[in-house]
């Protein structure tokens, strides 16, 4: 199919602006008569809360109000399933962050100090620093009364249930097939991993302005998804969704943090206080306060025959969610669903529960549980390769998902072929040529490879767009999607320009506003190119239809039009020549629930990702150099193949973070990581020799064009990937991320084996 | 500590700034609040390089620094890279390269390759890796940063050789 603008990459919009630094984020944003926040937190992990005294702040000059917990609206929570965290502490703290009192002050730095004169009384309660903690039979619970929520509708073989357990705040669970197989296995391979928490690292920070006019709240925020964000704020402060206004201008960086309430509450509770407008901007240690990846534990035991076909799996993941609820659910559900892979099995039983503990909540961050679920499942994978005395690529390859089979039953067909990738990367890395990988193991260098596979965020989302022409000929794209550095919204124009037959720049994105945009759930799970793209597509399509019958009517003579994508049959001047009239159309698009899909809808596209590399370890120091770093993704169609590019070395490079640079870390119970100056954050220095990145386009997406959403599959493959080129370098097999020199000495003092391998089934 | 405040004159893109300001005044807010939005604060320790502006040519993180400090210097943030509405070729390669993505970063990437390319006119790879390995992006993965930048040097190369 011939197209003009689709598969080409016309400068981002919004490159100008940044590159002149004239591009406006929330954080930009000022209006007159406005205020400054600033919060006052819990110093201790968990903490009974006696009293607060804010008498003195509240005396300070240039002091207008001061909230604490007892404060009643300021015990409204919020949440994803489970609404558990209020908007200010009340009578308890539950991890060293949490937000205790809060106030409003003519400037920054008189905020800053009169919350340095609120007194607080704690009577310091028994931390649950981690999930071992917490689970433990004589442990507290950090929820005395089981907080409200519901499970969403799954369908079959899944189930979910909330508070299961003391201090496990939710458990899903997947199951199909027949547990009885893995008696019939040659081995039952059992083994543990862990997976630690990285932080976002998003550079603009948490940041909220918000004001209270007439009973509207009018809130300006870094969000990632308004409309979600505007249903929540309206429940919270209980009014009807059009008299919550929000508005997003460009996003400074989210990778999935800024999803639900982050500054926003605290801001309008001292709006309202107050009735002048109040900004609340976070500092980027508060961020680190506010927000973290899921560390996990995941164990894996899994079922093969001698010859390498997979038969079933058991899994048990433990997520460490935090202190409060968050997105937790929603990672537990996709860690566990994804934690099989993109393989053949008769039988999977795999759950994952979500485990309370007394440190900074856990939330969305890029690949929402895969990274975890490909971590272990991928490792374990090669390591089964080894004991079986398989290669590692042929494991894969025998046991692979063809392109159209289901993913699980029930679920949709996987739409890319899987081995297609995974011989690229191999064939970059050399794979197959066994005398230089005989050569490269006596310099203490190997190859590995991995597979990431993730269901897309196209379930229980639905996308609406409008597109309109003026008399002018000025063409206008309204949609939610917001600008997070992704280049939605270049993309999202480039697919209406095509099918309108005109420039990119000739149509303009208007700015994102509930008041103003239809309805979309939220820019997240890289799902508007996919999702948004056919709402979008479809108002567009419209357009063009009402076009053709207005150049009919004129012209008196009939143009078809077959309704595709790429039919561009439309006069190039059509707008000089309609000049005067108005087109306006509506898209609409959601994925129709389905009772017998797994997660109740079936799976929008699915987003695989291939990963290889080629490490050398320092056996003296333990020390692992990444020379070659190899990721494929298959984008469907690429709208903009500079923005998959883009997306790919992101996520690719923050893979490699995950893999050998960042890590949350706790040293006596407080998080010793807590600042931007503490966090070994991953820099230019850190990039590996040589970074190949290569984005297929196998044409099976469900978007416009057969577009699929992308930007995730490096986060899922570069960690396995790596430890599988240290085992094939070194033989050592590091079982906990990061893979730093401690860890990789320490496996290697092990001689090298295998941790001990499950007893055959 | 006196409150009277601190006179202190620079050039600030060009033109000159005499003002009174306070002694803890910190060069990142004191821009800010003079509207020059290509000054970005993320980290406010100086580990970041967001809110990084040219001191006399040289890269400084002004979250990190005082108004007083640069008293007497010439002040160059990206608004006072191109003194004409063109685009600075920095700006131009960074645009050409797609070498952002949220763009919270790329003032001050530009500003401090910029420096570099005066000090170091053909940097290798390295160098550039090097060089800015003080101004952290979370999007890019840095690699369309470091073409843009080899980009760059080599436009100005071929001018040279041209001119
Ligand atoms: S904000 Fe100044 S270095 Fe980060
Ligand atoms: S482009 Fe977002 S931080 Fe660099």
């Amino acid at each position: 199919m011939t197209t003009r603008t689709v598969g080409t990459a016309p400068v981002r919009t919004d490159a100008l602006a940044k590159v002149a630094g004239a591009a406006l984020y929330t954080v930009d944003i000022t209006v007159p008569g406005m205020l400054h926040a600033a919060a006052l937190r819990s110093p201790y992990p968990h903490a009974r809360i006696v009293r607060v005294d804010a008498e003195r702040a509240r005396r300070q000059p240039g002091v207008l109000a001061v909230v604490t917990g007892a404060d009643p609206a300021a015990q409204r929570t919020y949440g994803w399933y489970i609404k558990d965290q209020p908007i200010l502490a009340g009578d308890k703290a539950r991890y060293a962050g949490d937000i205790v009192s809060a106030v409003a002050a003519e400037d920054p730095a008189t905020a800053m100090a009169a919350v340095e004169l609120i007194d607080v009384d704690y009577e310091p309660l028994e931390p649950l620093s981690d999930v071992e903690s917490a689970l433990r039979g004589d442990a507290p619970a950090l929820f005395e009364e089981r907080p409200a929520g519901t499970t969403p509708r799954y369908g079959r073989g899944a189930s979910g249930w909330i508070h299961p357990d003391k201090n496990v705040c939710y458990r899903f669970r997947y199951h199909t097939g027949d547990a009885t197989v893995m008696s019939s296995c040659d081995h039952v391979f059992d083994d543990s991993f862990s997976f630690s928490a990285m932080q976002h690292y998003h550079l603009e920070p948490f940041v909220s302005l918000a004001s209270v006019t007439d009973g509207v709240i009018d809130v300006w925020s870094s969000n990632q998804s308004p409309f979600s964000l505007r249903r929540e704020l309206a429940r919270l402060f209980d009014r009807d969704e059009d008299r919550v206004r929000v508005h997003v201008p460009l996003v400074g960086g989210a990778f999935g943090a800024k999803n639900g309430c982050k500054a926003e509450p605290v801001a309008i509770l001292l709006a309202m206080q107050t009735g002048r407008p109040v900004r609340f901007c976070m500092t980027a240690a508060e961020g680190f306060l506010t927000q973290r990846q899921h560390s996990a534990t995941l164990r894996l035991r899994t079922g093969v025959m001698a010859d390498g076909t997979l038969i079933g799996r058991d899994c048990e993941v433990l997520l460490d969610a935090g202190a409060y609820a968050d997105a937790s659910p929603l990672v537990a559900e996709k860690a566990a669903y994804r934690a099989p892979g993109p393989y053949r099995w008769q039988y999977v039983d795999a759950a994952a529960s979500c485990v309370l503990t007394t440190t900074t909540p856990a939330g969305p961050f890029r690949g929402f549980g895969a990274p975890q679920a490909a971590w272990a499942s991928e490792s374990q994978l090669d390591m089964i390769a080894h004991r079986l005395g398989i290669d590692p690529y042929d494991l894969r390859v025998k046991n692979l998902r063809e392109l159209g089979e289901p993913y699980m039953p029930g679920d949709s067909a996987v739409d890319s072929d899987l081995r297609s990738g995974l011989a690229a990367v191999a064939e970059a890395l050399h794979y197959h040529d066994r005398p230089r990988r005989e050569a490269l193991r006596t310099q203490g260098r190997g190859l590995g490879l991995a597979i990431g596979f993730k269901d897309s965020g196209g379930g229980s989302k639905p996308a609406s767009a409008r597109v309109t022409v003026d008399g002018d000929g000025h063409v206008t794209l309204r949609c939610g999607t917001v600008e997070l550095g992704q280049g939605a919204h270049t993309a999202l124009r480039q697919i209406a320009a095509e099918i309108l037959g005109i420039p990119v720049d000739g149509i303009d994105y208007a700015p994102v506003d509930t008041a103003s945009v239809p309805f979309d759930q939220g820019t997240y799970a890289s799902s508007s190119s996919a999702v948004m793209a056919r709402a979008v597509a479809e108002a567009a399509i419209d357009v063009r239809r009402q076009v053709r019958q207005a150049l009919t009517h004129r012209d008196g003579k009939a143009l078809g039009d077959r309704g595709r994508h790429e039919d561009h049959a439309l006069p190039q001047d059509w707008r000089r020549l309609l000049a005067g009239q108005v087109f306006d159309a509506s898209g609409h698009f959601e994925v129709t629930p389905d009772a017998d899909a797994p997660l109740g809808e079936k799976c929008f596209f699915w987003e695989p990702g291939w990963g290889g590399a080629e490490v050398e370890v320092d056996s003296e120091t333990g020390r692992v150099r990444v020379r070659r770093l190899v990721v494929c993704g298959d984008a469907g169609r690429m709208i903009n193949p500079e923005l998959c590019h883009g997306q790919e070395s992101g996520s690719a490079i923050m893979g490699l973070a995950q893999a050998l640079v960042e890590h949350r870390m706790y040293a006596h119970g407080a998080l010793a990581t807590h600042d931007p100056l503490s966090y070994r954050v991953t820099t230019f220095t850190d990039l590996p020799d040589e970074l190949d990145l290569m984005v297929q386009e196998q044409g099976h997406g469900p978007g416009p064009f057969g577009a699929k959403g992308y930007g995730e599959g490096g986060m899922l493959v570069v960690a396995a990937a790596i430890a599988n080129a240290v085992q094939d370098a070194v033989g050592a097999r590091v079982t906990d991320l990061p893979l730093t020199p401690e860890r990789v000495l320490h496996a290697l003092d092990q001689g090298g084996s295998e941790p001990s391998a499950g007893a055959a089934g | 500590m006196s409150r009277s405040g601190i006179a202190v004159s620079f050039n600030l893109n060009g033109r000159t700034v005499q003002e009174t300001v306070p002694a803890q005044q910190v060069l990142a807010d004191f821009l800010i609040e003079r509207g020059v939005a290509g000054v970005r604060v993320s980290c406010d320790q100086g580990v970041c390089g967001a809110c990084t502006a040219l001191v006399d040519g040289c890269p400084i993180a002004t979250c990190a620094a005082f108004v007083f400090q640069v008293d007497g210097c010439d002040v160059v943030t990206v608004e006072g890279l191109s003194d004409s509405d063109d685009l600075h070729p920095m700006q131009r390669s960074f645009v050409d390269r797609f070498a952002m993505q949220c763009g919270y970063c790329t003032p001050g990437m530009v500003l401090t390759a910029v420096a570099l390319l005066n000090r170091k006119p053909d940097p290798s790879p390295d160098d550039v890796r090097r060089w800015l390995a003080g101004n952290v992006c979370r999007c890019t993965g840095y690699a369309s940063i470091v073409d843009a930048v080899l980009d760059a040097a080599r436009r100005r190369h071929d001018l040279r050789e041209r001119t």
